[in-house]
């Protein structure tokens, strides 16, 4: 699953140009760590979406890797 | 020192002493204004009011070809003009600065550019008058967070509600999430003004922050989940909703959804077919004002008639409200369709959590070698970064309705 997610987070930060990464990890933090703004959320919950069928944000942003992956378990 | 500007990713403070100091050694002025520092947007716009020049706002982030298009230059340099020192009469104090921006010049005018319906951006001009319209003079020490772009509306109107209250500004546009928190906290912020989308982002907080009075927002819906997220952390504002265009100005404001109209706004306002129409008398200048009831391509279902009271549905133009960006989705597809080996596109609005709405597009190509990243590449040079498609879908067709327009 992690490896999944990172492909998707690797096709957002290339898409805007930035450097991609190498690994992730539950306490990643998609802002603090990895700098995504809000146009890179927005593009990261919709390439979920269109792959697991599921709305990371439905119940509020999330911030950590982690806490997409709890998002899959409910 | 009386802080007038303080900028964290400029790690700058300025304080209206050094504002005025560098007002009066001012050497030219140039009624273009491009400019990535805040600092200088504010500057800019105030020295045109003092020499009574029209001042023209130019987002930094215009490419080279939108900035050809809407101005039919791509450098400006040439348009910088010495100031007379002679004509120009010097600022004694911060009340003294305040009180010249108060007694501008009828002549005056800021002029800016907005996503226009046809697919050409449009220019909007507006008068001390309009862009000053919903300022509240007040007494108190205000500390305004400046959340938004300062070449846009909204950030106008927060600048002029800040200055001519001699209050401080303190930015918060651009900055990540921690640092925004610190500003809020180092400089006991008051108020904030920013879009739903600003606020969706800062969420959740680990504590509260006392020092804000009042949070307004506008720009696109604010949905009451997120106003009731950010009550808890900030127990003593009062939250606002705005409704604001480049075109009208700030028109109304509402606590919760339902906007009601005052008695001296209302007979500028009507409701025919469920869409709003507000007066020329209400707005800006601009070359469709030629018509008396301007179309404001909203859609509002009327709640109360007495005072007329409303709220949002929807928009009835295409226009695409992207975290606070209205995009129109003809003006990216002509764009993309100049791009060799495509035969076809669609953009349209995905609904989405953070942004609103999110942009994506439908393209269909001859080429199979066209990719993704040629596309990006391309429109990065073309157009500003929130009107790109975050998501591009290659398709085998492009899907119409049955007139023949295409599918949104």
């Amino acid at each position: 699953m992690l490896s999944e997610l990172l492909l998707l987070i690797n096709t957002v930060l290339s898409n805007r140009g930035k450097k991609t990464i190498d690994s992730i990890s539950v306490s990643t933090d998609l802002r603090k760590d990895l700098g995504f703004d809000s146009l890179d959320l927005a593009e990261l919950t919709v390439r979920i979406e269109d792959k697991y069928d599921i709305d990371i944000f439905e119940n509020g942003i999330v911030a950590t890797i982690g806490e997409i992956l709890q998002q899959f378990e409910k | 020192m009386e802080l007038f500007y303080r900028d964290a990713l400029l790690l700058s403070e300025v304080s209206w002493h050094e504002l005025i100091e560098d007002l009066n050694n001012a050497a030219s002025f140039n009624s273009y204004c491009y400019s990535k520092n805040y600092y200088t947007v504010f500057k800019q716009i105030l020295l045109s009011i003092i020499l009574k020049k029209e001042i023209v706002l130019l987002d930094s982030d215009f490419t080279t070809d939108e900035l050809v298009n809407l101005t039919g230059f791509s450098d400006f340099g040439s348009f910088e003009q010495l100031i007379n020192k002679k004509d120009f009469e010097l600022i004694q104090s911060k009340t003294h600065l305040i009180d010249r921006i108060k007694k501008s010049s009828t002549e005056w005018k800021i002029t800016l550019f907005t996503s226009g319906t046809t697919g050409i951006p449009k220019k909007v001009s507006h008068r001390f008058e309009s862009i000053t319209r919903f300022v509240k003079t007040t007494t108190s020490e205000n500390i305004w967070g400046f959340a938004y772009n300062p070449t846009h509306f909204a950030g106008l109107q927060v600048f002029f509600q800040a200055i001519l209250n001699g209050n401080t500004i303190v930015r918060l546009f651009d900055l990540e999430k921690e640092q925004i928190i610190n500003e809020i906290q180092n400089y006991s912020i008051t108020h904030i003004s920013a879009t739903p989308s600003f606020f969706r982002l800062l969420l959740p907080l680990n504590k509260n922050y006392g020092t804000v009075k009042r949070i307004t927002s506008g720009g696109e819906k604010f949905d009451k989940k997120t106003i009731q997220q950010l009550k808890p952390f900030f127990p003593n504002a009062k939250i606002t909703n705005i409704y604001a265009s480049t075109e009208a100005g700030s028109l109304f404001a509402s606590e919760g959804d339902i906007f009601t109209l005052k008695p001296e706004v209302e007979k500028w306002v009507k409701i025919v077919n469920g869409e709003l129409f507000i007066h020329h008398h209400l707005m800006g200048e601009s070359a469709s004002n030629a018509e008396e009831w301007y179309a404001s391509g909203d859609l509002v279902a009327i709640t109360d008639t007495n005072p007329l009271q409303f709220r949002f549905v929807s928009r009835k133009n295409e226009m695409i409200n992207s975290g606070g960006y209205k995009v129109n989705p003809v003006e990216v597809e002509e764009v993309i369709r100049g791009l060799k080996g495509i035969t076809d596109v669609r953009v349209y609005g995905k609904p989405n959590a953070v942004l609103g709405n999110i942009i994506c597009c439908e393209v269909q190509k001859n080429n199979p070698q066209l990719d993704e990243t040629t596309i990006r590449m391309y429109l990065q040079t073309k157009l500003q970064e929130f009107k790109i498609p975050r998501m591009i879908y290659f398709v085998d067709g492009i899907q119409t309705t049955r007139s023949g327009k295409i599918k949104r």
